[in-house]
């Protein structure tokens, strides 16, 4: 089957300084790709490129066997989406005009009934009826971030990305969103699929397909959670000691952080 | 109950609903407007029986309705429509609610072409009169006298235009950047005017003074048509924005830039087409500053800020609050006139504030 994403020896710097250079990887149709690492590793930079917010100093991105680089820029919205980590506006407007904004590539300027119907039954699917006329800046962090990837799923995208979507959330919405996601991607019928920019390793052990592990502005790792996360690269990349379980009967592997090896800050 | 999808559809047509009632209003005030001055041979009955052309007007009553009136009313209009759309436009695509049409330095820049004028006698036109009079057609026929402090107030502001589209050419300029350029530009714009002031004469002094001041009054018919044309031809220009400002406004350039929308292109495009609808209007009618930051933030507050309903609206009450503060100011203390500039911020500011004010007691 096609990748829906191709990405081959990615680059980038700001100014002299390189964020991440060699990067290559590929995303398979319904699939979630986390990708993990420090905070100034690069994980957000690498969304971007891969969204043209972004270009990057060298490599190629194809997206289902179409260069992004030369892609117009409406045509690039209705092939990815990007969900930043939190919207904060002066201007809000209405929850349903807000995820009618994932409907812009495809409106010239008159909005179509097929639009409007996508909205709503988008809008039903993330179970946000009773806000759909409240302003985009009355709700919770979690209700808004629900509105953002609503938004992004009326784009009807190949690619969802996410910029550490769980990262302002209460423990129960960060389920409830990581569940959407996984929901998203595995609906056999839009063959679409994910990549997260995450900080919580257990979250990324259990609901990514795959891991991507940038250290020191390379790729360290790229695979299945088990294959990643072991001690030594936990270790290495973090800078932290940790136990792993194992995933069995269905259950997730789960990662134990233990400590600081040769603890400096306990000042012994 | 109601599906989603038809209360969407239905809030369109209540907001529609209440653009319509808002425009009514301007055109009922705009004719009782027309009926009011300090003439006394024409009271409102009679006005109105001239305008419809049920009754047939001597020459002193003509001039008066055609030549004084109803350009002062369609200036008003035009104004704020201009200054209202221009304000709207330049709060969405920088992001910031706090901009003006005055923001960027269009103002400080006609301010300055304007003192240049009056107190140095340095006239763009001047240079410029050896070509536009071997023009055929109308530019052969101006009276370069006449608007010899208009052409300058505009050439000033369109430098600023200039440097907002020099701005746009680098890359990664942040919407902050437009804002702080805009106030730079105001300071030092502000500083050479009160050098040139420090060296006018009293009666120099005056006549900048009242030039800064803000009035409707000084374009003549002809120019005013002319005004009221060009801001007609752009206002459609503005009103395909709707989409992308929605985007930029909403969630910043990243965002706008995951729905297909080209931020920088889309700022530049939009800055330059709201500081032209500015210089135009304030060429003409020196500084009528109020409007622009408070006619978009009321429509707000009613209509809410979705740009395909804002520009429009927005445009409808900044044309009816203009009119309105000139009518009170050309009423309250007849025969005196009270500059509309002056009357806009003595009316339009605690009504502003009342609304905001009233808003967030409901929100909160």
């Amino acid at each position: 089957m096609n990748s829906i994403l191709e990405a081959k020896n990615l680059s980038f710097s700001w100014g002299n300084k390189q964020v991440f250079s060699g990067v290559g990887f590929d995303i398979q149709p319904n699939q979630i790709v986390a990708i993990v690492g420090v905070n100034g590793a690069g994980k957000s930079t690498l969304l971007k490129c891969l969204n043209r917010i972004l270009v990057p100093s060298t490599g190629s991105i194809s997206i289902n066997s179409e260069e992004v680089s030369t892609m117009p820029i409406l045509e690039l919205a209705k092939q990815v989406s990007y969900v930043p980590q939190s919207v904060s506006t002066s201007f809000p407007l209405d929850v349903y005009d807000v995820v009618m904004l994932g409907r812009r590539p495809y409106i010239s300027w008159r909005i179509s009934d097929e639009d409007r119907e996508f909205v709503s039954n988008t809008i039903s699917l993330f179970d946000l009826e009773d806000f759909a006329f409240r302003r985009f800046d009355q709700l919770s962090g979690g209700e808004r971030q629900r509105v953002i990837i609503a938004k992004a799923v009326a784009q009807n995208p190949s690619l969802f990305l996410f910029d550490e979507p769980t990262s302002d959330l209460d423990l129960k919405n960060q389920i409830i969103v990581m569940k959407s996601i996984r929901k998203l991607v595995d609906n056999k019928d839009n063959n679409c699929s994910a990549l997260i920019a995450i900080h919580d390793l257990n979250t990324a052990a259990r609901f990514a397909d795959s891991i991507l592990m940038l250290h020191e502005g390379e790729m360290k790792a790229f695979g299945s959670p088990e294959i990643v996360f072991t001690e030594e690269n936990i270790s290495e990349v973090f800078g932290v000691t940790s136990d792993l379980i194992s995933s069995n009967d269905g259950a997730p592997m789960r990662i134990h952080v233990l400590d600081i090896p040769n603890d400096e800050s306990a000042g012994n | 109950m109601e599906s989603i999808t038809e209360r969407h559809i239905q809030n369109g047509y209540v907001q529609i609903l209440i653009m319509a009632v808002v425009a009514s209003c301007t055109i009922i005030l705009g004719l009782f407007a027309m009926g009011i001055g300090s003439s006394e041979q024409l009271d409102q009955l009679s006005t109105l029986k001239i305008i419809l052309g049920i009754s047939e007007p001597d020459s002193l009553q003509s001039d008066i309705i055609w030549h004084l009136r109803f350009p002062r009313i369609l200036m008003a209009i035009t104004c704020g429509v201009a200054l209202a759309t221009a304000g709207a436009l330049m709060q969405g695509c920088l992001g910031n609610p706090l901009v003006s049409p005055l923001t960027l330095g269009v103002a400080s820049g006609a301010s300055l072409g304007a003192a240049l004028a009056i107190v140095l006698g340095l006239q763009v036109i001047d240079f410029l009169e050896p070509f536009l009079s071997n023009l055929p057609g109308p530019l052969s026929n101006l009276d370069f006298e006449s608007i010899g402090i208009v052409a300058n107030a505009f050439f000033f502001s369109l430098i600023v235009v200039v440097i907002i589209i020099q701005l746009g050419k680098m890359r990664s300029i942040s919407p902050e950047s437009y804002i702080l350029v805009g106030i730079a530009i105001t300071f030092i714009c502000g500083a050479i005017v009160s050098t040139i002031q420090y060296f006018a004469s009293d009666a120099e002094i005056s006549q900048l003074t009242h030039w800064s001041f803000g009035s409707l009054s000084r374009p003549d018919l002809g120019q005013t048509m002319w005004i009221a044309a060009l801001i007609i031809c752009l206002m459609p220009y503005a009103i395909i924005f709707a989409w992308d400002l929605n985007s930029m406004a909403l969630g910043g350039d990243d965002f706008a830039i995951s729905t297909g929308v080209d931020p920088q292109a889309t700022r530049v495009t939009i800055l330059v087409l709201s500081a032209g609808m500015t210089s135009i209007v304030i060429a003409f009618t020196g500084l009528i500053g109020f409007v622009g930051l408070a006619a978009p933030h009321m429509t707000r507050l009613i209509i809410g800020n979705d740009y395909r309903k804002l520009l429009p609206c927005s445009a409808v009450s900044g044309a009816f609050l203009v009119l309105i503060a000139d009518t009170i100011g050309r009423t309250i203390v007849a025969p005196i006139i009270i500059p509309v500039g002056v009357m806009l911020s003595v009316i339009g500011g605690p009504f502003f504030m009342y609304l905001l004010l009233a808003n967030k007691g409901v929100s909160h």
